[in-house]
């Protein structure tokens, strides 16, 4: 890419949105519901019954909520969203020593016999979810940092010229 | 940028109501052309045929000599500016001008410049982040413009842009259609029903009526020279008046007036000795002076003129508006005298104008 054509770039970016960022944290959320999906329809017995799923049901709406928001923020290159996006990535993959890998571990009774909570299938599957989920915030919050510092710079020589 | 020649093009819908009539016009390359008429008149429709959003009944329609009677309207390289604007509420006005070329898969860089082109030159750099909700009414009719600048098409064409503006915008956008059209060099049709947008922006005017063209000319020469009473009492504001008025001995004699002709008017009028015809005179041709007694009821001061509209022969007689230079002051009631400048001459059967050369 030459000179002129990363300028041209650059200063693109003062009319358009950034909806590289936008569409990766949506599609976070996405696989945030396919997460939390997978692991609400198990149908083992109570060993879900506890405070532990009602938390986990509170934060994934607080979650949906706060990503929406902050898909909105990146999207018109507001840099205070990515850190949100980081610290939100961050506790996704913190998320996969929570409930999965205790239900993983763990053995329950079904109609007298003992077996496994989450089987080894489900397990990686959820394990996936959380871990793509979480790379896609990570990338849209690193793209949006990348891209407010470009902006940022863009503008700051345009101002120069003017001046 | 392209000629365009429209030849022998009817328009008659499936119920068999004809639109337009046997339809001919030769577009210069980089001429701006205004179709003007009446509501109902045809002009529209013509415009639309020639963007391919009506099908032609009859007829051809060539663009650089190809014929393109029938492509879809996507390949024909038109843009049309809308007098609804016709603008994407939810996009940014960026995103509105760059919308045409997106979709069209163009690089994102060359689209940018683009639009920063069209935005510079539409004087729309400032708001190229706002919505259409946020402009005025001639700034998303410009949005429009840029639009189709953008796509750096073979002809323009405008149907009725300024309609929706008031009067003082539609002034200022108007100059900017003409300033446009001299950058751009573009082909351009233009329809309005307006006759002072017809008469500042046209290279050369097509005057409609009831589907058939009635005039194809310069501004100029269908104001000077009408071919017939329709185009006569179109172009002109206020309208020429009309009077019947029979032929006489060297004179053109009415109902409570007469006045003389001079020689050369008396050549044009020879073959009409003895007949009636219809004689035209614009408000603006006619002066204070010693022919026509008139019996006066309005007197509006416009400052550098004043309209005074009158009766000839008392209150029952011929109704007649004159365009005085100056300040007069009639009131109702008083009696002014004309003289008439300049003279029109109509056949009262054909209604064509009476020139004598033909």
């Amino acid at each position: 890419m030459t000179a002129e054509e990363r300028s041209v770039q650059r200063d693109r970016m003062r009319f358009t949105k950034n909806s590289l960022s936008s569409n990766l944290a949506i599609i976070g959320i996405l696989f945030n519901v396919f997460y939390f999906v997978s692991l609400y329809k198990s149908d083992v017995g109570t060993y879900y019954y506890t405070i532990l799923i009602g938390g986990s049901i509170v934060y994934n709406l607080i979650f949906m909520l706060a990503v929406f928001l902050a898909s909105e923020g990146v999207k018109n290159y507001k840099q205070s969203y990515s850190y949100l996006l980081l610290v939100i990535g961050a506790l996704q993959i913190a998320r996969i020593f929570i409930i999965p890998s205790q239900a993983h571990a763990a053995l329950t009774l079904v109609n007298g016999a003992e077996v496994p909570v989450m089987e080894d299938a489900q397990f990686i599957r959820i394990v996936v979810y959380l871990a793509v989920s979480a790379a896609c915030l990570i990338l849209s919050a690193l793209v949006n940092l990348y891209k407010c510092r470009e902006l940022s710079t863009h503008m700051k020589s345009l101002e120069t010229q003017t001046a | 940028m392209a000629t365009l020649s429209l030849q022998h093009i009817d328009k008659i819908y499936d119920n068999n109501v004809q639109a337009v009539y046997d339809f001919n016009l030769d577009v210069k390359d980089g001429e701006l052309i205004v179709l003007v008429g009446p509501s109902g008149c045809g002009k529209s429709t013509t415009l639309r045929m020639v963007a391919g959003l009506e099908d032609i009944s009859k007829g051809k329609l060539l663009l650089d000599g190809k014929d393109i009677t029938a492509a879809p309207a996507k390949d024909r390289d038109m843009a049309m500016v809308f007098q609804n604007y016709a603008l994407y509420g939810h996009m940014t006005i960026y995103e509105n001008m760059a919308f045409s070329l997106t979709l069209r898969k163009e690089n994102p860089n060359v689209i940018h410049k683009k639009v920063l082109a069209a935005a510079e030159i539409l004087g729309l750099t400032s708001q190229l982040n706002k919505k259409p909700a946020q402009l005025s009414g001639g700034q998303r009719q410009r949005v429009a413009m840029g639009r189709s600048i953008v796509r750096n098409p073979k002809v323009f064409l405008f149907d009725e842009p300024l309609s929706n503006l008031d009067a003082k915008l539609r002034g200022a956008t108007r100059r900017e259609i003409l300033l446009l059209h001299k950058r751009l060099q573009a082909t351009m049709l233009y329809v309005t029903h307006d006759q002072t947008e017809a008469l500042t922006l046209a290279d050369r005017i097509v005057c409609m009526s009831m589907g058939h063209v009635q005039q194809v000319g310069t501004p100029l020469e269908l104001y000077d020279s009408p071919d017939n009473i329709f185009v006569a009492s179109f172009i002109g504001l206020p309208p020429m008046n009309f009077f019947d008025v029979q032929v006489r001995e060297g004179k053109l004699v009415g109902a409570n007036f007469q006045v003389a002709l001079s020689d050369k008017e008396k050549q044009i009028l020879r073959a009409y000795e003895g007949k009636t015809i219809t004689l035209g005179v614009r408000p603006e041709n006619i002066v204070e002076g010693p022919d026509v007694k008139v019996s006066v009821f309005s007197n509006e001061n416009l400052g550098m003129n004043t309209l005074v509209h009158g009766y000839i022969g008392g209150q029952r007689g011929l109704r007649i508006s004159a365009k005085l230079k100056g300040w007069a002051n009639y009131k109702a009631g008083d009696t002014a005298s004309f003289s008439f400048t300049r003279k029109h001459f109509f056949d009262k059967e054909t209604t064509n104008a009476i020139r004598g050369d033909k």
